[in-house]
């Protein structure tokens, strides 16, 4: 007991018990000396004198002890004692404190892996100065949809109307190549207004950030560098600032660096999800793009201003705009979101909902080792006696117990924070990728001191039943019982067991159902009709700089390209498309005319999806042609003005009549440009696997030029062994052509999951270890409930009950436990899952099939932990255990 | 019984010794000389409840203590009653006056 010997030397290394009693001694001598000095003067001999004093003294020792130990110092010395004897005793019933220390520590670990999350994303002052003061600025959109972009039009009405802000500036993501320098390199840019650094209170590693004069006229374009690009580009030398860069074929000055743990980043907006490599000034001419929405705003409010004011003002300018400008503005608003409700505001719920999880996991622990103290003190019974006969009061020995059980608990959370070392590396590893930030999610001091909180808290829930149990029992009856228990006797011990059991699958019955819930809506997320297949499918993409400046160069070039690549070995088709499906909500929507049919008013009129692809995305992609025909090699040479809409649009607007034919006004173009409609393709879900597809229309390549798309190729086999043969390709028809984000549809799809399925495998998780931990509780109570009720079974046995009846005796008992707890935990799920909602897909909240299922479940489970118990009752000798006693 | 008769006297001896003490800066033996002789002889304090009160009381902050050498030369603990003590000493007589009227009224009217 090595740690026994520490703590002690600690505590007498004080002093504190020396000094504290030496000073009492001294003050009792002095005391002592005064009444012989006035014995002395009353006349006494000097021996005499002194005889006199002690007798009326006393007992020197008792008077220091008793002194002492108003003087607190026995709070220390008991403590020490019950520490010491608390270790004794869980050295000496070595199998119960494994199983209790294992028990704690996975409920104390699972707490304290949650618990390190929801502290680095909800807790934690994010990394920006006075972080709480920044603010997000969306419009919505006539749908609805919130955290829509803002216009430059209105973005400039809102900074010169508003008066709540410090400091406001503008942001888009774009990808610009770098060369160069080495080779050739996609970077995420993230353009800002000058004041983007001022908002974010964030100062540069080296150099400067931007100046507001930075975007005047005739300047040279600036560059700000993310850390990761300065060292994996550059080399962290600090000479690059200064220093000229080329990105899509021009000039940039390099005027600073930004230190290695900057980041701001919207995953969404960045469209490949990559955090920006560079900064630099987002140039806002006032030209034909003024009303495209395109733009994130980000400000930060002036002292005093709140949330509420600045959302209330935004609101009322939105609205003005939406009068002043209804063909560009009308049924838009506005919105302010602080920057962490940005963050991780759709986080938020699933992560106190895991953290509640973990909470019942941690009490169904709880109840395990209250259960298994109760059955120790059973045994234990006879040596409280005789403490409370040798004159312990009840306080001390519930003291005396619930300082083991906080032993107990912080053993258990020491090798709890081992798990939640553990765990939290498992969690960064199958964490979406947009949680960003969880990578720097470990153990600190909040976290520490928390589990400390927990695992006292944790020792005292469970320590308390048992210690006030112990602590009333009959003084009598015990000693004269001598240590043996009979069933009747312990009457309130069992139900106190029995309580507990209840509980535990109480709970594990609401974790089941939810982890139920959860895992259900994965598989219907997974089974949904998205329109297209994922097999054997390549994607990459490929973004044209500028230097291509004409159309028919950029379908040159992707025509090319696609050529090449179909002649490659194992490439069945190939084709390309500007956004692919369930790739970060990134694609275009427009309004709509039909040619032939009265126009709506402005702002009213039909919507759709547009997305540009040539005629081989479909089959690539399985995506079925409905009716009519795909597009032609000549359409797809020159613009020819045809479309093909999806099943969506076909249904919608043309419900009874032929589409084909029919003529469409997208209005996606400066001039009216009407185009026919020659086929209908299957819907897709694009931007989620939840929503159903929108109307949608597809351009073929020339009739919409993007100089950004995204190559699709199906393969024989693993569709990633032919991504180095097409980056090969790509690089001989222009060697300074990156491409970006290789990567299979399965993958994408896959990472569009990622937080279903996280949320799923770790509820799912949780409530395994639920249902375990009650498997074991109903177990030990089961065995000690045979293991008391011995003498009865054999007497049942000797007077001729049948061993299956006696194993039917034991499986009641534990099923009926059992059927409680279901029943109760089953109420507590239907008023609880409904917190589950909005995590569900495809079913409600209240699903009788899950509930069913995991019921039986959970029966079957606890008549294989009543078994084991059940057949030792089964197998007793009726005659071995009447001599028992 | 016994314990009836402590917690008779742990609440009065507070006061005692807090009176004892308002009358000047004393040593433990002196606090109890000082009680038989205010007692006319007639209280005599044991040291073995004495300091436990003491220690209690200077726990409260009603007194306060130092070393000092005694005019015997000897060294021994002083304690001080401290205005907190001053004021609780007023409370405790004023409720203990407000006892004892109680008792004799009642005695009275038998």
């Amino acid at each position: 007991m090595k740690w026994v010997n520490i703590i002690r030397d600690r505590l007498r290394a004080l002093r504190q018990r020396e000094t504290v009693i030496n000073e009492i001694d001294r003050e009792m001598r002095s005391h002592v000396e005064l009444q012989v000095e006035a014995n002395i003067r009353a006349g006494m001999s000097p021996r005499e004198a002194r005889e006199h004093a002690m007798r009326t003294f006393g007992n020197v020792n008792r008077a220091v002890d008793a002194a002492y130990d108003v003087k607190g110092g026995g709070f220390f010395e008991t403590l020490l004692q019950d520490i010491r004897y608390g270790a004794r005793m869980l050295a000496k019933h070595r199998a119960f404190t494994i199983i209790a220390v294992i028990t704690l520590a996975l409920g104390i670990g699972a707490n304290t892996a949650i618990f390190s999350v929801v502290n680095e994303l909800l807790l934690r002052p994010l990394p920006f100065r006075d972080a709480d003061r920044i603010v997000m600025l969306w419009e919505v959109n006539p749908e609805g949809r919130h955290q829509n972009s803002a216009s430059r039009a209105n973005y400039r009405a809102w900074r010169a109307q508003t008066s709540s802000y410090q400091y406001l500036a503008a942001f888009s993501y774009q990808r610009y190549n770098l060369t160069g320098n080495g080779e050739p390199e996609e970077l995420s840019v993230q353009f800002a207004t000058p004041d983007l650094f001022k908002v974010l209170g964030v100062d540069p590693l080296l150099g400067r950030t931007f100046l507001p004069d930075d975007d005047g006229d005739g300047k040279p374009p600036v560059a700000v560098l993310s850390y990761a690009l300065w060292q994996r580009r550059f080399g962290g030398q600090p000479s690059i600032v200064g220093q000229p860069i080329t990105l899509n074929g021009v000039k940039y000055t390099v005027i600073g660096v930004m230190p290695s743990n900057f980041q701001f980043h919207m995953k969404q907006r960045s469209g490949t999800g990559r955090p920006p490599d560079l900064w630099s000034i987002l140039p806002m001419p006032l030209d034909s793009n003024e009303r495209g929405r395109f733009l994130a705003t980000v400000a930060r409010l002036k002292d005093g201003v709140t949330v509420e004011h600045a959302d209330a003002e935004l609101r009322t300018i939105a609205a003005r705009l939406a009068d002043e400008f209804p063909q560009f503005n009308k049924n838009f608003s506005a919105e302010v979101l602080p920057l962490r409700e940005q963050f991780f505001g759709n986080v938020r719920r699933p992560l106190w909902l895991m953290l509640g999880a973990v909470g019942f996991v941690l009490l169904i622990a709880c109840a395990n080792v209250a259960n298994l103290l109760l059955s120790l003190a059973t045994t234990r019974e006879k040596e409280i006696a005789v403490r409370a006969a040798l004159g312990a009061r009840r306080g001390r020995i519930v003291r005396q117990l619930l300082t083991e059980s906080i032993l107990l608990a912080l053993f258990g959370s020491v090798l709890g924070l081992f798990f939640a070392w553990l765990g939290i590396k498992a969690l960064v590893a199958i964490s979406p990728r947009d949680l960003v930030s969880l990578q720097t999610v470990g153990l600190n001091v909040t976290v520490l001191l928390w589990t400390l909180g927990v695992s006292l808290l944790t020792g005292i829930i469970f320590g308390l039943a048992p210690a006030f149990h112990i602590s009333r029992l009959n003084l009598n009856d015990s000693l004269k019982e001598g240590g043996k228990s009979e069933a009747g006797q312990a009457t309130g011990s069992r139900r106190l067991r029995n309580a507990l059991v209840v509980s535990e699958i109480a709970l594990a019955v609401v974790l089941l159902a939810s982890a139920g819930l959860l895992i259900r809506s994965f598989i219907r997320l997974q089974q949904v009709d998205r329109g297209f297949q994922t097999d054997n499918i390549l994607t990459m993409v490929v973004r044209l700089p500028e230097s291509y400046k004409e159309d028919p160069q950029v379908i040159g070039f992707f025509s090319q390209a696609l050529e090449k690549v179909r002649q490659l070995p194992t490439v069945r088709s190939a084709g390309i498309v500007n956004f692919l499906p369930l790739y970060g909500g990134m694609g275009s929507s427009t309004g709509f005319k039909i040619l032939g049919q009265p126009e709506p008013p402005p702002g009213e009129g039909p919507g759709c999806d547009v997305r540009v692809v040539d005629a081989d995305y479909f089959p690539t992609m399985g995506i079925p042609l409905l009716r009519g025909r795909n597009f032609s090699r000549a359409e797809l040479r020159e613009p020819k003005h045809v479309i093909l809409i999806n099943e969506a649009l076909a249904r919608t607007y043309f419900s009874g009549t032929e589409p084909i034919g029919q003529r469409l006004d997208v209005l996606m173009f400066d001039t009216p440009q009407p185009a026919e409609i020659i086929g209908v393709v299957g819907n897709v879900r694009y931007d989620s696997l939840i929503d159903e597809s929108p109307p949608a229309v597809y351009f073929p390549h020339p009739d919409l030029t993007y100089s950004f798309m995204t190559l699709v190729i199906r393969t024989d086999g693993d569709p990633t062994a032919i991504a180095p043969a097409v980056q090969r390709e790509i690089r001989t028809l222009d060697p300074n052509q990156p491409v970006s984000d290789v990567r299979t549809m399965n993958q994408v799809m896959s990472e569009w999951v990622s937080r279903s399925r996280f949320n799923t495998l770790l509820l799912g998780l949780f409530a395994g270890l639920a249902t375990l931990l009650s498997a074991v509780g109903i177990f030990g109570v089961m065995n000690y409930s045979v293991a008391l009720r011995t003498r009865e079974i054999g007497l049942r046995l000797a007077v001729g009950a049948q061993p299956r009846q006696v194993l039917l005796l034991v499986l009641r008992q534990g099923l009926l436990l059992t059927i409680v707890g279901v029943v109760l935990g089953l109420a507590a799920a239907f008023a609880l899952t409904r917190l589950l909602a909005s995590l569900l897909f495809g079913i409600g909240a209240v699903d009788t099939t899950t509930f069913t299922t995991i019921s039986i479940l959970l029966v079957i489970v606890s008549l294989l932990a009543c078994y084991l118990p059940a057949r030792r009752a089964m197998r007793i000798d009726p005659l071995r255990a009447l001599r028992y006693e | 019984m016994a314990k009836n008769k402590a917690d008779l006297l742990q609440g009065t001896l507070d006061m005692l010794i807090l009176r004892a003490l308002s009358l000047g800066e004393l040593h433990g033996y002196g606090v109890i000389q000082r009680i038989r002789q205010l007692s006319d002889e007639m209280l005599n304090v044991e040291q073995g409840s004495l300091y436990p009160a003491l220690y209690r009381i200077e726990q409260k902050g009603w007194v306060s203590a130092r070393w000092d050498v005694h005019d015997t030369g000897r060294e021994a603990k002083f304690y001080k009653l401290t205005r907190t003590g001053r004021k609780q000493l007023e409370t405790e007589e004023a409720s203990w006056d407000r006892l004892v009227l109680a008792i004799a009224k009642v005695r009275q009217a038998t």
